[in-house]
């Protein structure tokens, strides 16, 4: 299993969230991640899929998105999430004020603050039309900013 | 696993405990707000949610807290989240929703918050 890449097309719907979270358990299985850090990929996955499902796509469009994994190093899983939707860098958004008090504070913008943290080695690009996130999950990593 | 979630709520006074167990994803979270919503409407606005058996929280379920947090602030109540662990109490933290919902071990100091 190792270096083989497993690849996964789904239609960008909420309807896909349990396929794509069966998808990528079985990679953290794989892997060798215990539970904690494969929850932790669930939060990721989960937030890219809400993301591209309600805002690369045009509406009422049904666009797909690709999930890859493969296993660099035992204890190690790589992950790629590609789509074709309008051009979007999670990483170029502002992280949001997270000391603002409850009446101030928005109802939404925490995924990114979650899969910040979460991931390690996070990388953005846009090429030909896709755009592609990849990010890595350690075995043993302490997630990055806590 | 649990893929759903369970939602149980009691009236104490004027205060209304609701346990949520299970997963808190972007399917599952709209029941959890739908649900608080109901006793809001009901003219409760005192909720302390009990966290204790919910293995799995994600933005969307964030979401949730925030929101009915907001509306209970609104109208002058509170709300509290007690028996946070594992994932559930890192996201907490990392989202430093803990400041604004501070964790509580039990049922019992939560209400005594409110």
């Amino acid at each position: 299993m190792r270096d083989s890449v497993q690849s996964l097309t789904l239609t960008a719907t909420l309807e896909s969230l349990q396929p794509a979270l069966a998808f990528i358990r079985k990679g953290a299985c794989e892997a060798g991640l215990p539970e904690t850090r494969t929850s932790e990929v669930e939060v990721i996955i989960e937030e890219i899929l809400m993301n591209i499902s309600r805002y690369a796509y045009p509406q009422d469009t049904a666009g797909d998105l690709t999930i890859k994994y493969w296993i660099p190093a035992p204890g190690e899983l790589r992950f790629e999430v590609a789509d074709q939707g309008r051009q979007f860098d999670p990483l170029a958004v502002p992280p949001p004020d997270l000391t603002l008090e409850l009446g101030d504070r928005p109802i939404g913008g925490l995924g990114l603050v979650l899969i910040r943290s979460y991931a390690d080695s996070l990388t953005y690009r846009r090429e030909d039309g896709w755009n592609r996130l990849r990010f890595t999950i350690s075995a043993g990593a302490i997630s990055a900013d806590h | 696993m649990l893929k759903d979630v369970k939602i149980e709520s009691r009236q104490v006074g004027d205060r209304v405990v609701v346990q949520v167990a299970g997963r808190m994803d972007a399917e599952n979270a709209p029941v959890f707000e739908t649900h608080c919503e109901s006793w809001i409407s009901k003219g409760i606005n005192n909720l302390v949610i009990d966290v204790g058996d919910l293995a799995y929280v994600s933005s969307m379920g964030l979401r949730g807290f925030v929101a009915i947090g907001k509306r209970l602030h609104d109208k002058g109540g509170k709300l509290r989240v007690c028996r946070q662990t594992g994932l559930v109490k890192q996201v907490f933290e990392i989202t430093r929703l803990d400041s604004i919902f501070p964790p509580h071990e039990s049922v019992e100091t939560a209400l005594a918050d409110i």
